[in-house]
């Protein structure tokens, strides 16, 4: 099973410490060094607030990939539990875009700058910080515990839980 | 809590520690808010050498010896002092970066050095309400409980604070008391992450906080639910309380404040309900022209139900700066010594004067900061102006309300002087400017909002020709005739607290063993820990151990809305930065969040009104001034309020609010004025008109263009 980042919005408080982590997961630490606008703010996740809910949204990595059914060029695979953009090979069509259920896709500029002068533009979207970090940076740094890495495993056992407590709801009923 | 490059000097990690208040877990601010201390340039430049005007007003700032500024400096002011007076001079100190010791040895500089009580800091312009309105009901003016006791109270009445903007630690404890049970009544005219997870929420009309807070006691008399054993065993004045609350009835308040009145009914009999109601509120209730009458109405609301001296009981003003709190307690204020001692008791005084090796200290009480423009702009006779302003880590040309008149102040002032690491708005206004070290360059104590004083250290050397604040001031002070000389904080701190009973028990050691030591804490010895909570058994702090009833009469803000201003304009918190964003607008990843011009929330009605739409620059004004903003479009502002925060320097929204202060903490009424929105029609030249500020703002502050963008 893919994994994926969980958001309980009872518990987000909306600060955004958690697009901040993405960026410096993705860009390395060195932005605290370098030239301030000298690399580009583009999280991989992002914060929705409305009157009744805040929360970010990040991939669910789905097990049928709309993104990837999409991909004109082949840029979007699985690699171990992650549905990953290979930025290489996309060319910005945003047909990923239009396919995702949940809007967790954006087209960003990396800072490179293409033949005509023009900015480079690709797909970009969470990969659980594979390569990056050991576990997903957004995670690590949430204040509220709003988020939460959902495996294969924690799935079964919350499940398994939740089965058990309905069940001995149930009981209780007589 | 951080790593740092031994050989670069720079931190280079972050890691949140095991601390009372933040269990182990860091804000935005702890993990990214530091970068600032490598001098990166964005919005501002670090100070690095001291600088004076030599040739008076008008001429260049030129980089001198420290000698030369600091005899400068001195001349200047003892010049001042003998042709205008000792009131003549006015200081005003930090609750950042500095810690506690500077603050106490600028509060001593200015009494046992100057000769005037006039010395004053930001509480004034935020919590000072709450110290005021706390002290004359309960007896201090802190927060009752202790931050973590949050999580287990079963009532939470949140007023006129938004947590998850202003603490987001804070916040956290709210979520878990939320998780745990507690039942949360969230008072509040906007939609806040609080109001969001409370279980009712009063989106009450702007202003009105003190009709509501005399309704819900209404409801608990009328209703019997107050608690008559505790009333009469630890309170007075109940009688002259009962009388003025029984004006306002829920029905009569719903229609002042827009509720509805069986919701301040439910909330009312849910906060009397149970013996752990806590009360927390921010600047939504001090920053009124009545804001300390609503603190002692929210202080007699917990009075009335024995709401005191328990364990997750009790009132909370959550205080806004990282130390805040401690520069109150280092007598920061014109009306106290160290520890809240009256500088109107002769004994205290004596004390001091003792202490401090001088003949007699000044008996009158000081002014305080927000009245430096009555008492320079609006002062006709030359003999009763303010002469100097010693402002050490403050911006008051962008925290103070009113922009314009702050800045004809400041320009009609003989001599200022900014101690301070960033070139701000107001060093445009100095006469001489004293490099400081930061928070991460020096060592200290602050004080947390609940009480707890605990260490900071110092993490990487300072560069360039910096000096600590509190060498800083004993080099004035000593050169103005009046010697001080210390080898390190400690050696302050140790002076303060045994000057200070409720703090003499927390000596370094002891900090340095606990973590953190919450006062009142007596005595030095291993058995007295501090206190998590105050008022214990319902023995107040007041002279008699009483508590006082208090409340008033409503009445609405002194600036309303009309026909050229239709808006009420209320201003607010952005979470990613600090205060007036000298640091936090220095910090790459904070300022990537959010920058200039900062927006302006917006209901959709009013939006649609004006034809604007969301992420629009838009023009804002009110009688006093006009900027230019963002519109942020939003459901979680009610139709005729907008909100902005205070940080912008673009958008800066103090260009537009009202100098009008709460007669008694001369707090101003930051949270009310009349404003209005226009659109601008030609938004690219906007755009540009933006980005042009934003330029001309960094060169004036001085950051080299060329170097930056190599």
């Amino acid at each position: 099973m893919n994994y994926f980042v969980k958001a309980n919005p009872s518990r987000c408080i909306g600060c955004r410490t958690c697009l901040i982590s993405c960026v410096v997961a993705h860009e390395g630490k060195r932005i605290f060094e370098i030239d301030p606008d000298g690399y580009n703010f583009n999280p991989r996740l992002f914060m929705v607030m409305t009157a009744k809910v805040s929360a970010p949204i990040h991939c669910r990595h789905c097990e049928t990939p709309a993104c990837k059914a999409s991909c004109a060029t082949g840029a979007i695979s699985l690699r171990g539990n992650v549905v990953a953009v290979d930025t290489n090979k996309c060319i910005g069509c945003k047909n990923c875009l239009l396919a995702c259920p949940f809007e967790a896709i954006e087209i960003v500029e990396t800072g490179e700058i293409l033949p005509d002068g023009s900015p480079r533009r690709v797909a970009l979207k969470c990969d659980l910080c594979s390569g990056v970090a050991d576990s997903p940076s957004c995670v690590k740094v949430c204040l509220t515990d709003t988020l939460e890495l959902v495996t294969e495993e924690n799935l079964q056992d919350s499940l398994t839980r939740k089965r058990e407590d309905s069940v001995t709801a149930l009981a209780s009923l007589g | 809590m951080f790593k740092t490059g031994t050989e670069t000097n720079k931190i280079i990690e972050v890691f949140p520690v095991q601390g009372r208040t933040n269990d182990d877990k860091a804000c935005l601010k702890g993990w990214y808010g530091w970068d600032f201390l490598n001098d990166p340039q964005i919005l501002t430049r670090r100070i690095r050498e001291p600088m004076i005007r030599k040739n008076g007003k008008g001429s260049p700032l030129e980089v001198v010896s420290w000698d030369e500024a600091i005899k400068f400096v001195a001349d200047n002011l003892l010049k001042i002092k003998e042709t205008w007076g000792l009131d003549s001079i006015i200081g005003a100190a930090s609750a950042r970066g500095p810690g506690n010791e500077p603050n106490y040895l600028t509060q001593k500089f200015m009494r046992a050095c100057v000769g005037t009580n006039n010395i004053d800091h930001c509480a004034r312009i935020c919590h000072a309400t709450s110290v005021a309105g706390s002290r004359q009901t309960i007896g201090e003016g802190a927060m009752s409980l202790s931050i973590p006791e949050i999580e287990d109270a079963e009532v939470i009445f949140n007023i006129g604070y938004n947590a998850a903007a202003s603490h987001p630690v804070v916040a956290r404890r709210i979520v878990q008391a939320k998780e745990k049970g507690a039942f949360i009544i969230c008072a509040d005219p906007r939609v806040t992450e609080t109001s969001r997870i409370a279980a009712i929420h009063l989106q009450l009309k702007g202003g009105t906080n003190l009709a509501l807070a005399n309704a819900m006691a209404n409801v608990i008399i009328t209703e019997g639910l107050e608690d008559k054993e505790f009333i009469k065993a630890h309170t007075k004045d109940f009688e002259a309380y009962k009388e003025i609350v029984l004006d306002y009835p829920p029905e009569k308040v719903a229609a002042i404040a827009d509720l509805d009145p069986e919701a301040i009914r439910k909330a009312a009999r849910k906060y009397a309900g149970s013996k752990h109601s806590v009360i927390l509120w921010g600047m939504g209730v001090t920053q009124f022209s009545q804001g300390v009458d609503v603190v002692k109405s929210l202080c007699s609301l917990a009075m009335l139900t024995g709401n005191f001296g328990r364990p997750s009981t009790g009132a909370g003003p959550v205080r806004g700066q990282n130390n805040v709190q401690g520069t109150c307690e280092m007598g920061v204020l014109p009306d106290v010594f160290p520890g809240y001692q009256s500088v109107t008791d002769p004994k205290i005084r004596e004390k001091f004067a003792k202490a401090w090796g001088v003949n007699s200290l000044p008996a009158e009480v000081g002014l305080q900061l927000t009245r430096v423009p009555e008492k320079v702009v609006h002062e006709k006779d030359l003999a009763k102006r303010i002469h100097a302003y010693y402002i050490f880590g403050e911006d008051p040309a962008q925290s103070d309300p009113d922009l314009a008149e702050l800045r004809e102040s400041l320009a009609q002032i003989d001599f200022v002087v900014c101690q301070e690491i960033f070139m701000n708005k107001t060093t445009q206004y100095a006469d001489a400017i004293l490099p400081a070290t930061s928070w991460g360059e020096h060592e200290g104590v602050y004080t947390s909002s609940d009480r707890g004083f605990q260490r900071i250290r110092k993490v990487i050397e300072p560069e360039g020709n910096l000096k600590d604040d509190w060498e800083i001031i004993s080099l004035v002070s000593t050169a103005m005739g009046y010697p001080m000389s210390y080898r390190n904080t400690e050696e302050i701190w140790t002076e303060m607290i045994d000057l200070c009973p409720k703090f003499t028990g927390a000596t370094y050691e002891k900090i340095e063993r606990q973590g953190s030591v919450q006062w009142p804490c007596f005595n030095k010895g291993p058995a007295d820990k501090g206190s998590m909570y105050l008022h214990k058994d319902g023995y107040f702090a007041t002279p008699d151990g009483i508590g006082i009833f208090k409340t008033a009469h409503y009445h609405s803000p002194i600036e309303v809305e009309n026909k050229d201003y239709p808006l009420t304009l209320g201003t607010v918190r952005e979470v990613g930065h600090y205060s007036a964003r000298t640091m936090t607008g220095n910090c790459r990843t904070l300022r990537n969040l959010e920058d200039e011009p900062g927006w302006v929330e917006m209901a959709p009605e009013d939006c649609a009104a004006l034809g604007v739409s969301d992420g629009e620059l838009v023009k804002v004004s009110s009688k006093r001034g006009q900027v230019i903003s963002r519109c942020k479009k939003t459901e979680r502002v009610k139709k005729g309020a907008i909100y902005m925060t205070y940080q912008w320097w673009i958008g800066a929204c103090n260009e537009l609010t009202i100098s009008t202060l709460d007669p008694v903490s001369r707090t101003p009424e930051y949270k009310y004025c009349a404003a209005k929105v226009e659109r601008i029609p030609n938004q690219a030249r906007a755009w540009k008109e933006v980005a042009n500020s934003y330029l001309a703002i960094k060169e004036k502050m001085g950051i080299d263009q060329k170097a930056v963008s190599q």
